[in-house]
């Protein structure tokens, strides 16, 4: 256990570390996390996360607590942020919006239209299945558009290798994100801290499909605009989610 | 402002050729715009230009609420005082409505509380008076975050140093009572600055997540001043610096102001006057007279020589003279046939049955001492030609001049140094095995031993064809004897591991002779499966009833040792002349590998000119023909 915290932190320091390397000059560029790093990090701490989650019957095997399994859900969420981030600097360094960035009307994103908490105080106040409900939805909604748009920008030849690798890693951590949230999940139901009453998930699987359509019009950038603001609403809803069940813990 | 530059853009304009064309139409311009802007200078008190109104920024410090603040520009005194609004949207609404609190935030800004703010909502702010608009922004709340500053800010006392010149310190600080980190709604990266009270300069920290931070090694007898100044983690930008925290060792009572500061190590001066010495001992070393010394330091660089040849002539590119030095040097040529193994010789057949007694080519190639004795080397026909085995190179004409070569050294040296050479060079075939000398590498000796077994037993058939030429023959050989015996051909023989390209001079007379014996002679064994395809030629040619050619021999080597590419293009063009002036009883050889393409000075395409055989399949180019090859074409 003491393993796998230390390899997540590590993971979660160099992620830091290098987001925050650059004076606080205006610059353009956002911060890029070492992506390298980040999905090192990322892979070893989520491989350690299913390695460790052992049955309670096994004999030298410590499993994990809800609180470990939040932090590197949350670490987890927050890479994908930064990547994601970086990558909408990227496509934006590379297709210049025509018009005035201020005067855009806003994205239409394809989960605009989902019911979520957008303050703080909505999210302290839905229930506790609602809120993981409500990201296993976002989780399952990028799924399929992620893939589709990896597939279609590998076609672009102007954009650096380093983009389209962005692009693939956050397809599969979104993806690794969602497994290790499911197991949050199985591990807060089967402690009682959650009930089981997660049955709207089956309906959820379907508006994913039908979202994706919408998600294929968009540009690139938008795409990741859209993307890059829901992953910080899951980053943000699993930090809530942590403090609310585990008060103590740092919250 | 404007006016330095317009003066700028003027003075440069005066120093453009085509501006001072039109340079008083331009003038003019300029004093117009100047006059401008001096009016409109004074009429705007103080105030560059008109402004308009704008949003100036809008920001979130914790996420939760935001504000957006503008500037009400300055045509405020020129127009009617209009009242500025701030109408926003969200983005699933159709309405624009007003700013809810212009108050909280002070002046000219619009303070959005919780329950207007939709975190993830894109929002659009726009600045307008009763008619117009002025500016428009958009953006979503989660992108607008600044955090406030930290506040709290303090430090304690780590350790000292033994001499208590320096400290370590440790600061702490609160995060910013605004942002609800505790509940993990936004995380914060903090970035510390610290300098010297008196420095200009601030020493930036790593930004990171924890609000604990060490210092260390700050000097006691100083004061210190540090910020710090906090942002969301994954944006770029960062919120305003806290207060400053002063940090003062000798408040806490271990301030060391007497204490004298490290001696630095002196980098500089040690750089400075190790250079120097270096310099005077380089310099003394060259300038000394002890050549022992000199050469320890500073080895002499070896530079390309030539045993013998003048290294000035050769730059001064008289390659002549430096072929003639080499054709008729004899301690060089010398090394220079022992050091190629790849020598094959073979010998061609001479009338004298005499001379079957001499050790091969090779052996006396071989070995040193045979070439220093002329006893072995057995004066040959008067008419072999030899003289024109010593400077292939040479200009026909020259060579025509004289029966001997023009060498710079000695004559009767060069005449025997000649002879020898030739001798060895033109490869006079002599198959005679058993009188052979000691030589210095036996293996070459065996394997051309075999050459000649077995062009002696390719001959075999044709000895008594070549019978009835043979007067014929030898009528024409002493009369080209008497020609200069030039080499007009040169055949490839060899490319060395350098690139060169060693040729070989044919000699016309006695291949046709040479090329005769050949080809009666029977002793030839096929030992060795290769062998010039001009041997074989050669008996083909005889057979066919053509006439003498000049016969290229294989001599694998030539006195002339390596040409150069400038020596073979002087050499190809006088073997180009002497084609020409070849008497037309001569055919073309086709052994003879003509200088065809100069791609100078890299290279040279060889083409030997095809013989007229009756078998096609032959290659035209003196290679190597194998065993089963050779079958085919021997009837």
């Amino acid at each position: 256990m003491a393993l796998a915290r230390a390899v997540g932190r590590a993971g979660e320091r160099a992620g830091s570390g290098r987001a925050g390397a650059h004076p606080d000059i205006p610059r353009p560029d956002i911060p890029r996390p070492d992506a390298a790093a980040l999905s090192a990090g990322a892979a070893a701490a989520l491989a350690l996360l299913w390695l460790l989650v052992c049955a309670p019957g096994d004999a030298g095997c410590h499993p994990l607590t809800v609180a470990d399994l939040f932090d590197r859900v949350i670490r987890h969420s927050g890479r994908i942020h930064s990547l994601s981030t970086a990558l909408y600097a990227e496509l934006e360094k590379h297709f210049p919006p025509r018009d005035n960035e201020l005067g855009r009307p806003a994205r239409k994103c394809h989960t605009s239209g989902m019911l979520t908490p957008n303050g703080k105080e909505y999210a302290q106040k839905i229930p506790r299945e609602e809120l993981t409900h409500v990201i296993l939805k976002l989780l399952q909604a990028w799924k399929e558009p992620l893939s589709h748009f990896n597939q279609h920008i590998e076609h672009h030849q102007e954009l650096p290798d380093d983009s389209l690798s962005k692009a693939k890693q956050i397809s599969n951590m979104v993806h690794e994100l969602k497994t290790g949230v499911e197991k949050v999940t199985e591990k807060m139901q089967s402690m009682g801290i959650i009930s089981n009453s997660l049955n709207g998930m089956a309906s959820s699987e379907d508006t994913g499909l039908s979202i994706s359509n919408e998600a294929n019009m968009m540009s690139d950038s938008d795409f990741i605009h859209c993307f890059r603001r829901d992953s910080n609403k899951v980053q943000s809803y699993l930090k809530i989610l942590k403090c609310r069940i585990m008060p103590e813990n740092s919250c | 402002m404007h006016l330095g530059s317009l003066l700028g853009i003027f003075a440069y304009m005066n120093f453009t050729k085509e501006m001072r064309r039109v340079r008083s139409m331009d003038l003019r311009h300029l004093l117009f715009t100047l006059a401008l802007i001096c009016a409109n200078d004074s009429l705007s008190a103080g105030d560059d230009l008109l402004q308009w109104p704008q949003i100036s920024k809008c920001r979130s410090p914790e996420m939760e609420t935001f504000s957006c603040f503008w500037t009400a520009g300055n045509f405020y005194n020129l127009t009617v005082p209009r009242t500025l609004q701030l109408l926003y949207k969200k983005s699933n609404e159709e309405d624009w409505k007003e700013c809810p609190d212009y108050m909280t935030s002070g002046q000219n800004s619009c303070y959005f509380n919780a329950s207007y703010t939709s975190v993830w909502t894109p929002y659009c702010v726009q600045l307008a008076s009763k008619n117009e608009v002025y500016d428009k922004k958009c953006f979503s709340v989660d992108e607008i975050v600044l955090p406030d500053p930290p506040v709290n800010l303090n430090w304690t006392l780590l350790n000292t140093s033994q001499t208590g010149i320096h400290g370590d310190i440790q600061v702490r600080w609160d995060p910013p009572p605004t942002a609800d980190v505790r509940k993990g709604w936004i995380t914060l990266e903090y970035e510390l600055q610290y300098k010297e009270v008196n420095e200009t300069k601030w020493k930036e920290l790593k930004p990171r997540l924890s609000t604990v931070v060490p210092l260390y090694s700050l000097k006691t007898a100083r004061d210190y001043e540090i910020r710090i100044r906090s942002r969301q983690r994954t944006s770029e930008k960062f919120g305003e610096f806290s207060e400053i925290l002063y940090v003062s060792f000798s408040q806490i009572g271990i301030g060391c102001d007497h204490c004298t500061e490290e001696v630095e190590f002196p980098w500089f001066l040690v750089v400075v006057f190790g250079v120097c010495g270096l310099a005077v001992t380089v310099i003394s070393i060259m300038l000394s007279k002890q050549p022992r010394l000199k050469m320890l330091i500073f080895p002499p660089v070896p530079v390309p020589k030539i045993k013998g040849i003048d290294p000035d002539l050769l730059k001064k590119g008289k390659l002549d003279e430096v072929n003639s030095i080499l054709a008729c040097h004899d301690n060089y040529k010398t090394q220079l046939y022992i050091d190629d193994l790849w020598v094959e010789f073979i010998e061609l057949d001479i009338e004298d049955p005499d001379e079957k007694n001499r050790a091969s080519d090779t052996d006396r190639l071989l070995s040193e001492d045979h070439l220093k004795s002329h006893s072995s080397l057995g004066v040959k026909d008067d008419d072999s030609g030899r003289a024109s085995c010593c400077e292939p190179d040479i200009p026909e004409t020259d060579f025509s001049a004289s029966d001997t070569c023009d060498a710079t050294s000695d004559s009767d040296q060069f005449k025997k140094a000649a002879e020898k050479e030739e001798d060895l060079l033109c490869l006079d075939r002599q198959d005679n095995d058993e009188s052979l000398p000691s030589l210095a590498n036996t293996d070459l000796q065996r394997q051309h031993r075999s050459t000649q077994s077995e062009n002696s037993h390719l001959w075999a058939p044709f000895g008594d064809s070549v019978e009835s030429p043979r007067p014929s023959v030898h009528t024409q050989i002493s009369s080209q004897n008497s020609l200069a015996s030039t080499d007009f051909y040169a055949q490839v023989s060899d490319i060395t591991p350098a690139g060169r390209v060693v040729l070989s001079p044919g000699q016309k007379s006695k291949l046709g002779r040479a090329q005769h014996e050949g080809c009666t002679e029977p002793n030839f064994t096929m030992d060795n499966t290769y062998f010039c395809e001009a041997d074989v030629k050669k008996c083909i040619a005889v057979t066919s009833h053509e006439e003498n050619e000049p016969r290229v021999q294989e001599q694998v080597y030539n006195e002339d040792g390596y040409f150069t590419t400038e020596s073979l293009t002087t050499t190809v063009a006088n073997f180009g002349a002497s084609t020409a002036a070849a008497p037309s009883s001569e055919m073309p050889v086709a052994d003879y590998t003509s200088i065809h393409i100069i791609q100078s000075p890299q290279g040279l395409v060889l083409n030997a000119t095809a013989l007229p055989v009756p078998d096609k399949e032959f290659n035209a180019s003196c290679g190597y023909v194998s065993t089963d090859q050779l079958n085919k074409i021997m009837p």
